[in-house]
């Protein structure tokens, strides 16, 4: 099997400091992974078709784009487009909704096709994806996955941006009608403006304990090595670095 | 601010006036009485923890989760802790009632297809009320994902905000703080529980469920490290930061690259030109969140304290036993930050050399 299909998965971003409507800069670099690959692609979005950020998407290399409305369950409309597709490639967090980026996950389960997330650079071997996976601290991992599959794009994949609007002229959206199914959601709440409150574990304290709290400071100081020479200094920081596995040797 | 302790040393003069003893030698603390143990006698619920290790012990964000499930837990709900990864270190005082290890299914390795199965069969076995996972890049966020797409039960994800009742978290590109019931799958963020527990548990050991075989659709080909000095200080994992106390910056470049470490420095070594600027770190420099942060001839200003506030082991070579790094660091060890250097240089070649 070779890669024929891919769709990528678009939401509509948003300006954080003006509001105004845009692309999702994350979709964006998923955009460009997938034409990277290929150079015609399906393009989703679950929304409105009149968004403005949609021309965003145009100009940056998408031919066309289908929008389904989401007066159903979302992953369900979704789902229903992405029959025999290849690939399917999304960002890793949205910037318009619950953005809990949970949405390639669920479309995985419903399609029941592998995912691979944190893709940072995607390449083809038959019908196996090779993509190079992000880790914290600076360490990257290599893995293989089985087409077809769902992949989400890193925030720092290696692509570069290129908004033209002569694409933007020429590129088209249609709207498709909707599909009914039950909604599965959380019910969330907008809460007023706040900072969130962390949570701590209520301190059980005597008069005593209370007043011996106030009038001496807490010591929360490690280890302080005084004494020895700078051959045993330097070995106590050793030890210190192996019990905590922090060096192999 | 903390007041005078008015029963700090004293001595009584020969005219007969009670004198206190500047500097003198205070005792250490008498050891704390042991903190309660919180582990219910007899358990009725069961809330389940789930973490990957990282060589051998769990991380802060994985003990706030663990701190969460403990803190929330009534006096009949057991804690349960199912720790992916090898575990050396004991979880009681981090508020785990039960400890279960799964050794093979380390975060480096990956292998989601056999994580989720072992965790579905792991649920099944424990029927857990509530699940709390933390929410981060080495696979426990991806992993709570899987988890949530194949069951059919309430969630959050990136969770900044939970308590008996409720919890919130940022959504529509941060602009807005939203809030739902409990549910009964929670995906922490980092830093939104308190680890400090008043109480300790008994943290058992209890036999871990057999594993589950892979599916045959992923195929780890394995990890590239790139060496410490290519990559940025952000995601550096072992940082040897120099500061004003260090006088010959190439030892501490030797020292670094023996212990394959990236560089820092305190902002009076970038101002006076000895380091370029985006090696600062501090306020007006970067934050970094090095496992390992070894901090030379720095005396520890706010400023730069506030930069390494995630670090997780610090430790400090000073001259000066009153410096504030001194109070921050895990370990520290006064003395000439030169000799120091050069013994330690001398000592991991020995140890390499012994090992190779
Ligand atoms: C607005 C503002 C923002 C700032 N932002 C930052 C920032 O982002 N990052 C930052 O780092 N600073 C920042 N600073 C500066 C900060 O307040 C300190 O001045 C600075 O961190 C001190 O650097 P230092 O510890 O290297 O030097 P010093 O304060 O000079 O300390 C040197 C230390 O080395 C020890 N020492 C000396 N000789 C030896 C020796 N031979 N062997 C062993 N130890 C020795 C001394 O005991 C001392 O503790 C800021 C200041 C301001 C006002
Ligand atoms: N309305 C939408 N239409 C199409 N794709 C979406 C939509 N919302 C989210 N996605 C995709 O799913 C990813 C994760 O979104 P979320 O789970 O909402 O954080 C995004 O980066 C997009 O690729």
């Amino acid at each position: 099997m070779s890669l024929q299909r891919i769709a990528v998965l678009v939401s509509d971003g948003k300006n954080p400091v003006s509001g105004e409507a845009r692309h999702c800069r994350n979709d964006s670099l998923a955009l460009q992974v997938g034409l990277n690959l290929v150079p015609d692609l399906t393009v989703l979005h679950a929304g409105n078709a009149d968004n403005p950020a949609l021309q965003d998407y145009l100009a940056l290399g998408a031919s066309h784009i289908d929008v389904v409305p989401t007066n159903g369950d979302m992953v369900e409309s979704l789902a229903a487009q992405l029959q025999n597709v290849d690939l399917i490639l999304t960002g890793t967090r949205a910037e318009n909704g619950e953005d809990s980026g949970l949405l390639p996950y669920l479309l995985a389960a419903k399609l029941n096709l592998p995912l691979v997330a944190g893709a940072l650079e995607i390449t083809q071997s038959g019908n196996h994806l090779e993509i190079l996976q992000f880790l914290p601290k600076g360490q990257r991992r290599r893995v293989r996955v089985k087409l077809p599959a769902v992949v989400v794009v890193h925030p720092l994949a290696a692509v570069e941006l290129c908004h033209v609007h002569a694409r933007q002229i020429l590129g088209n959206i249609t709207a498709h009608p909707a599909t009914n199914s039950a909604v599965h959601h959380t019910p969330w709440r907008i809460d007023t403006p706040r900072k969130p409150i962390k949570l701590k574990a209520p301190l059980v304290q005597t008069g005593h304990e209370r007043l011996m709290a106030a009038i001496t400071s807490k010591n929360k100081g490690g280890t302080v090595v005084n004494d020895g020479n700078c051959v045993e200094k330097a070995q106590v920081i050793l030890n210190f670095l192996r019990e905590h596995r922090l060096i192999n040797y | 601010m903390s007041r005078v302790n008015p029963m700090r040393p004293q001595q009584t003069t020969s005219s007969g006036l009670k004198r206190m003893v500047l500097q003198a030698n205070v005792k250490p603390e008498e050891a704390h009485a042991p903190k309660p143990i919180r582990s219910p006698a007899k358990p009725k619920t069961r809330v389940l923890v789930i973490a990957h290790s990282d060589r051998g012990a769990l991380d802060d964000h994985a003990r706030q989760a663990l701190a969460a499930a403990a803190i929330l837990a009534d006096a009949e709900t057991t804690v349960t802790v199912l720790v992916l990864g090898e575990l050396h270190e004991n979880l009681s005082s981090a508020g785990a009632d039960e400890v279960m290890v799964l050794p093979e299914l380390d975060f480096q390795q990956f292998q989601p297809d056999v994580e989720l199965a072992s965790l579905l069969a792991v649920i099944k076995s424990m029927q857990p009320m509530r699940i709390f996972m933390p929410d981060n890049l080495i696979g426990d966020g991806d992993l709570g994902r899987r988890l949530i797409a194949h069951s059919q039960l309430t969630t959050a994800t990136q969770v900044v905000e939970i308590d008996t009742k409720h919890v919130a978290s940022y959504q529509a590109g941060c602009s807005v703080l939203a809030v739902c019931n409990l549910p009964e799958i929670v995906l922490l963020a980092a830093n939104a529980v308190d680890t400090d527990l008043p109480f300790s548990a008994k943290a058992t050991h209890v036999d871990a469920v057999e594993l589950n075989h892979a599916s045959g659709e992923y195929q780890d080909l394995g990890l590239q490290t790139s060496s410490a000095a290519e990559i940025a200080l952000e995601e550096a994992d072992f940082i040897v930061s120099a500061g004003n106390g260090v006088q010959n910056l190439s030892t501490l470049e030797t020292l670094a690259l023996q212990l394959d470490a990236a560089i820092g420095a305190s902002r009076v070594v970038v101002d006076d030109g000895k380091l370029p600027r985006d090696k600062q770190i501090g306020a007006t420099g970067k934050t970094v969140s090095a496992t390992s942060y070894l901090a030379i001839g720095i005396s520890g200003a706010v400023q730069h304290l506030q930069g390494i506030k995630d670090c997780r082991h610090v430790i400090a070579i000073n001259r000066d036993s009153s410096a504030p790094i001194i109070k921050r660091a895990d370990l520290s060890v006064i003395g000439d930050a030169e000799d120091i250097m050069q013994a330690l240089i001398g000592e991991i070649a020995k140890a390499k050399g012994a090992n190779a």
